[in-house]
């Protein structure tokens, strides 16, 4: 369920027609002209400048403790968003939290992206027995729930945002892997792949610099799915209690912690569920905004 | 919500207002469309129990009850359901007296039912007793429980106690003897505790472990089985041939509801009557208290929360360093503030109902002086990051729990603070039930952990697998001391306790092990649990008993009362 | 055909053996066990732990686990739940109900008011209505599923008192009325998603029929708008949401975890979430089995539909 963010971003990689340079700059201004698209990008640019500079603006500190003064309400005081149920200040915190879900959500997207494109471009490049071998592999693993996945990692390494991270690349890279397989499997088989194959290149050369860069839209589309999936996925592994360590903060294990108090303090489940909500959403519109600019189709309607 | 049997007001429902329609939607249509199923009488002011079972009542647990052979290996909601469907020889009270059950009088050195050196007993049973099927129970089936107990091949439970009794003699269908291989004094709590499965079903099974009757159980209770949804709940019916009280409801269902927080709401809309096991989270405590046609109360439980010291660890072994954590707790902001004031600030291991409860054990005070000064003069002295050193031993260590507790998570996270103020640097790394309670804890893998533990067996205060010194799993030992806390005096004292059958003699025993224990420290005592349980208005019956592992042990004299 | 069928077999039952491999080491491997519940039980010592791991054979090594697992599937014997003492397939099967109503129910709802939404979005792209259906469906696709059940439960069954808080049927009613009265609140917060997947699936794939030639030639036929539209357009571009059907049946079946955790809903979701809690090791195997070879099932029939519709892909 939870995969759903990119499931349909494979609708069909293979009508994304591949990109000369010179389209580049007519895909960005389409880009440009995509207003959600755009709204997304503000987003996101807003969310990382607030994370990185708000902490230092707020005169509380995320992990000090003032029990005296638990569940503040918003604006009652001097604690803007209120406070927690140890009376933390919660914009101290939820700021916090945004470094750690979006780092969290950013680095996870690289190396699922990365492990993907690797994985996809060998299988696609090479075909026949290498491509089966790795294509029903990716095949194996999507057999296993996702959830499965992530609980079995979770119990066996000590959970912590590196951890955590990874595991959550772990279980991503999959459907990267699959786009590029079936991309670089129509690549090869055209023109310019052919003539440098015939020139003698490398089969690294031709993977890395000749079909990769032809390929790169539908990469950047899913990487960008992939942080999406990643913040919500992090909210998830908290949910089930495998996540972030306290004292540590993330959207996640806030939203996970706020729960009880929906009654009683709803405003502890409210702000970490909007940033999610608002941070996922940006980046679908981005990746939204990225397909449609990506492709050439449209030029001609 | 409107509930099934909260309500005697019959006109608001015969006749709703617009608003009430809409406040109280479809359930309220349901709950009146249901109220003569359930034996909710319009107006009618039952003053005691009613003459025939009437009525239904839900439960609600928030773990899922799966084991229905009270003899295998199960878990505490299990114990639920046996106590209204099976029967043991006596029962225990929330005094902590026996009461006679199956058996028609309690075994003591007065009645001749236990020898002067405790190692011969004579047990009488009730005359007429059936089981559910109609069999009569007799005291062949005593005999085959305690056989089935030490059956290799059966994955029995607990069989502390039981592996002690021999020659087992039925004398009559109502009378057996058996002789104890050495005196045991637990063993009388642990039997209040013992539930009987018929020996006339079970002996025919090839595998008793996976036979059809834990799927269809029967006992001697005062409910019979009648169906198990599983995932979802649990239906008994009443046994109108029940030896003891009542029963006075005709339906007993068990839910099971996975989340605390969906417990509660259940609890509240009324879908349940009752909130058992994990009961009302302390957060919820003050608006449940103020619900209407609720009766809400912190119930005691036997269970002490404490911080469990690895004494393997070279940092722990240092008497000081406990001493010194004790005083830098600020233990009465975590009662007060985090659990709402609910649990009672405990120094010893047993709880304070317990007959062996010492009630003169120094009291603990939050003085972060104190502590600082205590570690200084240790020579624990504060080195980089303000984290205090001795002979190259960081004062620094993790401490674990069960992952998703969030209000432990909460007291785990003010120690923090509370420790780094006095340069004791503690981190954070919770972990899954299964993993945390696995290997990781039995064998000592753990620095620290916050844990709830009931230190009892049964009612009775032998501690001797959580203190003994030949109970340390790491070190190849059979019982749960896992803090790996040795210690002559208690060793003595608690082969001495378990030994001895007269209960003052033993009051005085284990009065001076909590001494030792407080001073020693292995673990650091914070409160004794109090689990908020309620009832929907009306269900009379109900009475907490710290002595048992649920509340609804007695659901035999519950009623509806209005 | 046949001989591309036959070939998907043999590779996907091998792959079912390396995905109980997989599953088997991983989960064994994992610290922690099942008897690891038992610990806090008061009176449980760890000589009383040692001997029922012994008992239940979870001492051995893990090949010969693995060994005996997999000779007793292969004769039809899944084993018996740690927990409950009964088959894995009968536990399996007590919950598949459960399940089943829900998803059907939330798929129902989703189809028709996704395949709605992304036809009404791609006939008028760019509108309002279709910027309304975008910007929707994207933050349904953000949204926590577990935040959005709490916050149903908290306004429609705490403050308003409309719904139930959870649950499938009220004890010992067992009426279509109550059943139906239940399902509201989680079919609501599953559908959300899967309306959300399904108008993205269905626009797209009526913005690639609409662009085609054959579109352009009735039209330039001077067939009226509506028949073009719901005739030509609309019917083709259901053609690939058979596929997405095939793919979505494990999820249907595997159940929505979050979905049923929040609203105590007795399905398959919740098992699994419970068993791998409990380290029930059989049962989490058993359903570890059944979706992957629901998973390979749909991918088979998703690929077989893709050949038979579309003559251009070649099996082999």
């Amino acid at each position: 369920m939870m995969v759903k963010a990119v499931d349909y971003l494979e609708e069909d990689p293979v009508l994304t027609v591949v990109k000369q340079p010179r389209s580049a700059n007519r895909a960005w201004q389409r880009f440009r002209r995509h207003r959600l698209a755009m709204f997304g990008v503000f987003m996101i640019v807003l969310l990382v400048l607030a994370t990185a500079v708000g902490p230092h603006l707020i005169p509380f500190d995320d992990l000090f403790i003032d029990i005296r003064n638990r569940f503040a309400p918003p604006l009652s005081g001097a604690h803007v968003l209120g406070t927690d149920p140890l009376g933390r200040d919660l914009a101290a915190r939820l700021l916090m939290a945004g470094r750690i879900s979006l780092t969290v959500g950013f680095a996870a997207m690289v190396i699922s992206t990365i492990i993907g494109t690797v994985i996809g471009v060998v299988a696609g490049f090479y075909g026949r027995i290498v491509g089966t071998i790795l294509m029903r592999f990716v095949d194996a693993i999507l057999c296993f729930p996702t959830i499965f996945l992530v609980l079995a990692l979770a119990a066996l390494i000590k959970p912590s945002v590196v951890t955590i991270t990874l595991i959550i690349a772990a279980t991503g890279w999959m459907e990267v892997a699959r786009v590029v397989e079936s991309q670089i499997r129509t690549l090869r088989e055209r023109d310019f792949a052919t003539a440098a194959l015939m020139m003698g290149a490398s089969d690294r050369y031709i993977m890395f610099r000749e079909l990769i860069p032809n390929a790169i839209g539908p990469i950047v589309v899913a990487a960008t799915l992939c942080i999406a999936r990643a913040i919500l996925m992090e909210a998830y592994v908290s949910f089930l209690g495998y996540g972030i360590q306290p004292p540590a903060a993330s959207w996640g294990n806030m939203l996970n912690n706020a729960q009880q108090y929906l009654g009683s303090a709803p405003w502890l489940a409210i702000f970490p569920g909007l940033m999610i909500t608002l941070a996922v959403t940006s980046f679908n519109f981005i990746g939204d905004g990225l397909r449609d600019a990506l492709d050439a189709r449209l030029d001609v309607s | 919500m409107s509930g099934c049997s909260d309500d005697n007001n019959t006109d608001s429902f015969l006749n709703p207002t617009r608003r009430q329609l809409l406040a109280f939607g479809l359930a309220g249509a349901a709950a009146a469309w249901m109220g003569p199923v359930l034996g909710w009488v319009p107006g009618a002011e039952a003053a005691g129990p009613p003459a025939k079972p009437t009525g239904q009542a839900i439960v609600g647990l928030s773990q899922e009850p799966t084991v229905f052979n009270p003899l295998m290996l199960h878990i505490e909601v299990d114990e639920a359901v046996y106590f209204n469907l099976f029967s043991g020889l006596w029962r225990v009270d929330p005094k902590g007296n026996f009461t006679p059950d199956l058996a028609s009088e309690i075994p003591s050195l007065e009645n001749g039912g236990i020898s002067a050196d405790g190692l011969t007993w004579r047990i009488k049973l009730r005359d007429g007793i059936k089981w559910h099927d109609g069999t009569p129970f007799t005291a062949e089936d005593v005999k085959f429980n305690i056989e089935l107990i030490n059956n290799p091949n059966f994955r029995a439970g607990r069989r502390a106690g039981h592996e002690l009794v021999k020659d087992i003699k039925v004398v009559s269908p109502t009378e057996l003897t058996w002789r104890m291989e050495k005196a045991y004094a637990p063993y009388q709590a642990i039997l209040s505790w013992t539930f009987f499965v018929p020996k006339h079903i079970l002996e025919k099974e090839a595998d008793p472990n996976t036979s059809s009757f834990n799927n269809k159980p029967i006992g001697t209770g005062p409910f019979k089985w009648v169906e198990r949804v599983p995932g979802d709940h649990i239906t008994l019916a009443a046994n109108t041939t029940y030896h003891g009280g009542g029963p006075y409801l005709e339906r007993l269902v068990i839910k099971y509801i996975p989340d605390m927080t969906v417990l509660y709401t259940q609890f509240r809309t009324g879908d349940i009557d009752y909130i058992g096991l994990q009961g009302i989270s302390p957060d919820h405590y003050d608006e449940a208290k103020g619900l209407a046609q609720r009766d809400v109360m912190p119930v005691p439980q036997p269970f002490i929360e404490n911080i469990a010291f690895n004494l393997g660890l070279p940092v722990f072994q240092d008497r000081a360093v406990r001493e010194a954590l004790y005083y830098g707790m600020d233990k009465q902001s975590i009662i007060e503030a985090i659990y709402y004031g609910l649990p009672k600030e405990s120094e010893a291991f047993l709880p304070a109902q317990s007959w062996a409860f010492n009630p003169d054990l120094p009291k603990h005070s939050y003085d972060p002086a104190k502590a600082r000064k205590i570690l200084d003069d240790a020579g624990w002295v504060v080195g980089s990051g303000g984290v205090r050193e001795k002979n190259g031993v960081r004062l620094e260590f993790v401490n674990s729990t069960t992952a998703g507790n969030h209000v432990r998570e909460q007291a785990q996270q003010l120690l923090q603070q509370n420790w780094m103020e006095i340069g004791a640097k503690m981190s954070i790394s919770n972990l899954p039930a299964a993993v945390m309670w696995g290997e990781y804890w039995m064998m000592s893998k753990f620095e620290t952990a916050m844990v709830g533990i009931g230190f009892m067996i049964g009612p009775d205060p032998d501690a001797t697998d959580f203190f003994a010194s030949r109970s340390i799993g790491a070190q190849g030992g059979a019982g749960q001391n896992t803090t790996q806390y040795a210690s002559k005096d208690v060793d003595t004292l608690l082969q001495e306790g378990a030994a001895t059958v007269d209960q003052d003699k033993r009051k005085t025993v284990y009065q001076k092990m909590q001494t030792v224990t407080r001073h020693d420290l292995p673990y650091l005592p914070i409160f004794q649990y109090a689990m908020v349980s309620g009832t929907k208005a009306g269900l009379a019956g109900f009475t907490p008993n710290v002595n048992v592992q649920e509340n609804c042990w007695n659901a035999n004299t519950w009623y509806w009362a209005n | 055909m046949a001989r591309f069928i036959f070939g998907r077999v043999v590779q996907s039952l091998i792959l079912l053996c390396l995905v109980s491999m997989i599953g088997f080491a991983v989960l064994h491997l994992a610290p922690g066990g099942p008897l690891a519940q038992f610990a806090l039980v008061p009176g449980m010592s760890q000589a009383d732990i040692a001997r029922i791991a012994a008992q239940m054979g979870l001492d051995r090594p893990l090949p010969i686990q693995y060994w005996e697992w997999f000779t007793r599937l292969l004769l039809g014997d899944w084993g018996n739940s740690y927990r409950d003492s009964q088959p894995v397939l009968s536990v399996i099967g007590s919950r598949l109900g459960a399940t089943l109503q829900l998803m059907v129910t939330a798929t129902l709802i989703a189809i028709v008011l996704g395949v709605w939404i992304g036809v009404m979005g791609a006939i008028r792209r760019y509108s309002v209505f279709d910027y309304l259906g975008t910007i929707g469906a994207m933050i349904a696709l953000s949204i926590p599923t577990f935040w959005f059940g709490l916050v149903m439960i908290y306004i429609f069954s705490v403050k308003l008192g409309w719904l139930p808080s959870g649950n499938r049927s009220t004890v010992g009613d067992g009426s279509f009325f109550d059943y139906a009265y239940h399902l509201i609140a989680p079919s609501i917060v599953l559908a959300l998603v899967e309306v959300a997947v399904w108008s993205r699936y269905m626009r797209s794939s009526m913005l690639d029929v609409i662009n085609q030639d054959f579109i352009r030639t009735a039209r330039a036929k001077g067939l009226p708008e509506r028949v073009v539209l719901f005739h030509h357009t609309m019917r083709n571009a259901l053609l690939p949401m058979i596929t997405l059907a095939g793919l979505e049946l494990p999820v249907l079946l595997s159940g929505a975890l979050v979905t049923e955790t929040v609203f105590t809903w007795p399905g398959m979701g919740r098992l699994f979430l419970d068993s791998l809690g409990y380290r029930d090791y059989p049962v989490v195997m058993g359903i570890l089995m059944f979706s992957a070879v629901l998973v390979l099932v749909g991918n088979l029939l998703a690929d077989c539909f893709c050949a038979i519709a579309d003559p251009r892909i070649r099996l082999d």
